[in-house]
């Protein structure tokens, strides 16, 4: 049997200044506990309520979005995971990541959506972000993740990074970045 | 039943429908997954109440963090007012707010922006 190699690990989430991660089956509870703990996490850090609001509400549109695809797509419980990962970067910037696994398609366009948001500036993106809340529910794009996204864009400082890289089954690991 | 109570959860507000009084009040964050589940029997009170109440209707609101699918809901509730404030009924909305969290000022002052009836931001220091 393999035997893990945590202090690997820890020293890998503190190189890279992670002060909390999660990788595993996401329920709704889970998403509230994890969020509490990140709550917690910011006040002890005095981090101001705006910042402190602000990544909260990142890693919930993720984590709701990547629970969304995983019930929309009726997906197992084992296969409904998500890779959740939040730091400072080394200008002190707090960065919210989360990734699951997508149906190669759907991960292409939503790579594609959120590059094309990149040129956007603040008043574009609200715009955007306003059109899309008059959407009607139905209207919502094929990852169904819109408003969140554009949310999640609207709160970030620097464009948003996504990426893929292809899995079996014709599946693919879809990753989104956030900096606060 | 013409009166709407519902606790608040860590993720859910409370929620205070005085029928008499016409007042609607909530105070709290939002964020459930299906704020549908939650927010459709606040549209469906607000609804009923502008319909069959000629009184004016007044939201007092304590709200903070709210997800998108709780905006969603809010300005649901947001369009009845404004539909019924330009049939003539008397509408408003006062938010109120921690003066330390700007925050939930900017979120309240996007809301107020497609709204023409009265909408008071107040900021409350503790």
């Amino acid at each position: 049997m393999e035997t893990y190699d945590l202090l690997a690990m820890r020293e890998n989430y503190n190189r890279q200044r992670i002060m909390l991660c999660f990788n595993g089956p996401i329920s709704r509870s889970l998403i509230e506990e994890i969020g509490n703990a990140l709550r917690n996490y910011l006040t002890a850090e005095q981090a101001q309520p705006s910042a402190a609001m602000d990544v909260f509400a990142v890693y919930i549109e993720m984590t709701q979005n990547i629970r969304h695809y995983a019930t929309r797509m009726n997906y197992a419980e084992s296969d409904a995971a998500a890779t959740v990962a939040i730091s400072r970067d080394e200008q002190g910037r707090y960065v919210v990541a989360a990734g699951n696994l997508v149906e190669r398609e759907d991960g292409r366009q939503l790579v594609e959506w959120v590059e094309s948001l990149a040129p956007l500036d603040k008043a574009q993106l609200k715009a955007a972000y306003k059109e899309q809340l008059r959407k009607p529910r139905s209207g919502e794009s094929a990852s169904g993740a819109g408003l969140g996204l554009l949310d999640i864009a609207r709160k970030s400082s620097v464009p948003l990074l996504a990426s893929l890289s292809e899995q079996a089954e014709g599946r693919a690991f879809f990753s989104l970045r956030a900096v606060i | 039943m013409t009166e709407l109570n519902i606790n608040g959860t860590q993720s859910t507000p409370a929620i205070q429908g005085d029928w008499l009084a016409g007042v609607l009040a909530m105070q709290g964050d939002s964020y459930p997954e299906n704020s549908f589940e939650l927010f459709g029997q606040v549209i469906d009170w607000v609804e009923r109440f502008l319909h069959e109440a000629t009184r004016p209707l007044a939201l007092e609101l304590r709200l903070l963090y709210l997800n998108t699918s709780s905006i969603k809901a809010l300005m649901d509730i947001l369009d009845l007012l404004e539909e019924a404030h330009r049939k003539g009924q008397p509408v408003s909305v006062n938010w109120h707010y921690d003066s330390r969290n700007e925050r939930v000022a900017e979120l309240a002052e996007e809301f107020r922006e497609d709204c023409s009836f009265p909408f008071a931001i107040l900021p409350y220091s503790e």
